[in-house]
């Protein structure tokens, strides 16, 4: 006879609502994969989908994850840069590549086989099932044009946390910023600019207030990806666990097919409307690099004192980067 | 109405009582005052970004993650004092009626409501503990390295001192209105 | 019991627990956290939700400007410039019936217009308007609840922290939005006052006895009167106004530089004295306490309720229900209310619109015009029953023990009933929340 199907219970978190990419994969893609790879057999898995704060907001969905209020979460390391300090590499290292499903690859590659990169998630009690989260890259969006750095002179510019480090040594005044003010603040001219992506410059209008975009080519980054409570995961059977990190991997190539399809979109949105995006040229991009402190540096070894291997995750990504191909223009870790 | 909070006339209680109320007291205005001043230090912070960042194109780092860390620790080091000061918030239409009519029934009442608060806050207190261990015993910071950190284990601790504030005047509280259920004069609380 | 039916029982024993006079907080405490023992079967987790949401719900710089909103307000209010402004305001309606309410509204508009959050609004004119009416006869329900109807406005009337979340949720220019908000945030400080003058003609008692007379011509000030009584605030308005549209510093910073203007004027005018600034500061450090800690549970709360899947079962049914264009918008208007009943307004926001939103794309509903819809119904929940934020704003900010909380709650309501009309008008005629963009 037949056995009887088990039903798992899963609390999926996200502190973003779903009209943010990320989210509306997870939604879309991640548990539909999942479903799928379960059909036919013994299990089945009930969904709770928890976004956009309701059970956790932003920042806090590594915690809600591990004290298992919910069983998988869409972790940000971005905003959870003291726990996932390794999984920040990228942002400490702008201008190594522009190709974001390049960098959220081997970003997932490094999750599996790095020590380090692996003790972090399971230090905080979490098993990494994958799924990327690729962002596309940054962009600097002014209202006053930029033909040399020497323009950013005295000028404010909002960024996000790290971001406020690529600016140093510009002679702009970096401000720790949030994209959910972004336009406003431009508009009244608390900022000059901003440093964002153009997914999120779009949504929020920005190219009405900050109508100058240049592509600096700080590069893409990893923000976090998709993890399950440990002692969860741990008590799976093999085979929904194989289904879950499966899973993963569909979404993560969804989630950046879909964004690279609309990246030249929104780009070509933005023009448009009426704002001019230029390309710097490498003279621009070495100049800028060079102008900046080594953050990587400053980085790896507040990591190396704290018992983490720093230096040695650094390596291994610009390992990692420069063995896929990318040239970055500021090599951080020979230094 | 009828105050069961501090500062009202409370005749029936035992001095040793009033002693042992008088030095909690005191313990929760001092973390009241630390509280009040913190305010005025988030007031001097924000100015001084602004200032800083309009006059000398130097904004002071940090300023958002201080702020939001400094605004729990304002709370939590001043609820017990909001409690004890009959702050929080409670609707005493029913409360009134039934202190007219039953008085030791509102004392009743008044006692059990102040337990399921003294299990609740104690759950509260419990839970948060390991957090405040897993922030010192890992060291997490807010803010970004090379720019700005600092660690977030004292408002961790202070959500725990200002828990157990909280509870001590909770206990006070259903000690007072078990006094008022028992006291003979119960009805003239 | 599915967990749906344990978010309706909790649900129940909450409001039961609260109109017995079980503190608030606790009450949502209690019931969140039996809620989540019941639905996750461990009470051990139960304690783990709520010491999460202790020590993440406020931590955010959004709110940790809200003491600063407040003290800046009960600044205005210690050194008298708060009722010199009535003063100015009382002599401007002095041949109009309950002239002081109008005064209230019309300092509230101003005064929304340099804070994004009506808890500040609330905690404010508590101080400022609520003894000046009850010296000038007005009765205790009037008093409270024009000042609890104003406080709304402070969403309303840009800048609004309510605004930009909705921004981040349905991506629309919050730009937009704020432009969008000015002609129903001033709709609504019409109606208010056209409803207050309707009431002083047909039903003084309601407003007040004392108040039966208008005041005459011989209480008005001299013009030289007017301007030392106007020109202080007018120049703590001027400062946070021009910092905030002149690009010197944000509406969340404009608390921290409207307490330092405040504190300026309020020592140029010898108004105020250490001893008021520390009153003022610990007054503000208690309210502050009080309501943060309120909503802490009330996030506790929405964070059990989000696990027993209620919300998002009420959701569901309206986004999915087919009523067409209006059914669908009549009934999420009246879910928002609803909900309003029991929870914040940001969590009601953060529940519904995700949902709503694929449904609003096939009816091609205009996004800017539902986001003014969303807040107008989204803040009538701060007026009603049982939960409802600004009429608790009011009871702890009040130094008057005899007005109650049900006094507050049946002052505020006409006011609600109020932004019902308005929320009608906006639903009728779009054109108020799109003309100016
Ligand atoms: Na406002
Ligand atoms: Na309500």
């Amino acid at each position: 006879p037949p056995v009887a199907a088990e039903e798992i219970s899963a609390t999926v978190v996200a502190g973003h609502p779903p009209v943010f990419r990320w989210v509306k994969h997870v939604s879309q893609t991640f548990i539909p994969a999942v479903n799928a790879a379960l059909e036919g057999s013994d299990y089945s898995i009930s969904w709770s989908e928890q976004y956009g704060g309701s059970l956790a907001k932003v920042g806090d969905e590594l915690e809600a994850t591990e004290e298992g209020l919910a069983e998988i979460g869409l972790v940000s390391s971005l905003f959870d840069p003291a726990k996932l300090a390794v999984q920040n590499v990228t942002y400490f290292t702008p201008f190594v590549s522009s190709d974001s499903t390049v960098v959220a690859e081997w970003m997932d590659k490094l999750q599996a086989n790095d020590a380090d990169m692996k003790a972090s998630w399971e230090e905080n009690g979490l098993e990494y099932l994958g799924g990327a989260t690729g962002i596309d890259d940054y962009l600097l969006m002014t209202n006053f044009p930029v033909e040399s750095i020497s323009d950013l002179d005295g000028k404010k510019i909002g960024a996000p946390g790290p971001a406020v480090n690529w600016l140093k040594g510009t002679g702009a005044v970096g401000v720790s910023g949030n994209l959910t003010t972004y336009y406003n603040e431009i508009k009244t001219g608390v900022y000059d600019g901003v440093i964002v992506f153009a997914s999120a410059a779009v949504p929020g209008k920005l190219y009405e207030v900050a109508p100058h975009v240049t592509r600096i080519g700080f590069g893409a980054q990893y923000a976090g990806g998709i993890a399950a409570n440990k002692d969860w995961y741990d008590a799976l059977p093999p085979m929904v666990q194989k289904a879950l990190k499966g899973a993963a991997i569909t979404n993560r190539i969804a989630y950046h097919k879909d964004l690279d399809a609309t990246v030249g979109k929104f780009l070509n949105i933005m023009e448009e409307n009426g704002a001019t995006v230029t390309q710097v040229d490498e003279a621009f991009r070495k100049e800028w690099a060079d102008g900046m402190d080594n953050v990587a540096k400053i980085w790896a070894e507040k990591l190396d004192a704290d018992g983490v291997g720093g230096s040695r995750v650094l390596k291994s990504y610009m390992d990692t980067m420069r063995d896929a191909g990318a040239t970055p223009v500021r090599n951080w870790d020979q230094e | 109405m009828t105050d069961f909070h501090a500062d009202s006339g409370q005749a029936f209680l035992p001095p040793w009582f009033q002693g042992i109320r008088r030095i909690a007291d005191v313990m929760t205005l001092v973390l009241n005052v630390i509280g009040t001043l913190l305010i005025l230090a988030v007031m001097v912070l924000v100015n001084a970004d602004v200032i800083g960042r309009v006059a000398f194109n130097t904004p002071v780092s940090g300023v958002p993650e201080i702020v939001s860390m400094s605004i729990v620790a304002i709370v939590f080091l001043q609820v017990a004092q909001a409690f004890r000061k009959g702050r929080l918030t409670r609707t005493d239409a029913v409360l009134d009626y039934i202190q007219k009519r039953a008085p030791r029934l509102r004392s009743l009442l008044e006692f059990i409501f102040t337990l399921a608060a003294i299990a609740l806050i104690w759950q509260l207190f419990a839970a948060s503990e390991p957090l405040f261990v897993k922030a010192w015993v890992r060291g997490t910071y807010e803010g970004t390295v090379g720019d700005f950190t600092a660690p977030i284990w004292p408002v961790k601790l202070i959500i725990l001192i200002g828990c157990a504030a909280l509870l001590v005047q909770l206990v006070l509280h259903a000690i007072t209105s078990l006094f008022a259920l028992t006291s003979k004069k119960g009805t003239s609380l | 019991m599915s967990p749906f039916e344990i978010g309706l029982t909790s649900f129940g024993a909450m409001v039961v627990m609260v109109y017995l006079g079980f503190w608030v907080p606790f009450a949502l405490m209690l019931s969140s956290f039996v809620g989540v023992w019941v639905i996750k079967g461990s009470p051990i987790l139960a304690g783990k939700l709520l010491a999460l949401a202790a020590s993440e719900t406020i931590s955010s710089y959004f709110f940790g400007v809200v003491p600063l909103f407040i003290m800046m307000g009960f600044i205005v209010s210690v050194t008298g410039m708060g009722r010199d402004a009535f003063d100015v305001a009382n002599h401007m309606f002095r041949r109009v019936r309950g002239g002081l309410g109008f005064g209230t509204v019309g300092a509230n508009a101003i005064f929304a217009a340099i804070t994004g959050i009506s808890i500040a609004s609330a905690a404010v004119f508590t101080r400022i308007a609520v003894p000046e009416m009850r010296r000038h006869g007005y009765s205790k329900r009037f008093s409270v609840g024009v000042v609890a109807g104003s406080s709304v406005l402070g969403m309303l009337i840009p800048p609004s922290l309510l605004l930009i979340l909705y921004g981040l949720l349905t991506e629309q220019s919050v730009g937009d939005l704020f432009i969008a908000g000015v002609l129903p945030g001033l709709l609504l400080a019409f109606v208010f006052c056209l409803g207050i003058f309707l009431v002083a003609l047909f039903k003084p008692k309601l407003i007040g006895e004392g108040i039966t007379d208008p005041y005459d011509d011989a209480d008005a000030l001299t013009t030289q009167e007017v301007l030392a009584k106007g020109l202080p605030i007018a120049a703590l308005i001027g400062l946070v106004l021009g910092g905030i549209y002149g690009g010197f510093f944000t509406p969340i910073e404009a608390g921290a530089i409207g307490c330092s203007g405040a504190i300026i004027i309020g020592l140029l005018r010898r108004a105020l004295t250490l001893k008021d600034f520390w009153e003022v500061l610990t007054d503000t450090g208690l309210i502050t306490a009080a309501i943060s800690f309120l909503i802490i549970a009330a996030q506790m709360y929405s964070r059990m309720l989000a696990l027993s899947g209620v919300p998002a079962g009420f959701g569901n049914f309206v986004a999915t229900a087919e009523i067409g264009y209006w059914g669908v918008i009549l009934a999420y208007v009246l879910l928002v209310i609803l909900m309003g009943t029991i929870l914040d307004s940001s969590s009601i926001m953060l529940i519904l619109v995700p949902l709503m939103l694929p449904v609003l794309a096939l009816l091609q509903v205009d996004l800017i015009w539902f986001g003014i819809i969303t807040i107008i119904a989204v803040e009538i929940g701060l007026l009603t029953p049982p939960f409802g934020i600004s009429v608790f704003v009011i009871k702890s900010s009040l130094d008057d023990p005899s007005i109650t909380l049900g006094d507050i709650f049946y002052g505020a309501a006409p006011f609600a009933v109020l932004m019902l009309v308005v929320l009608g008008l906006v639903l009728a005629f779009p054109q108020l929340a799109t003309a100016l963009l």
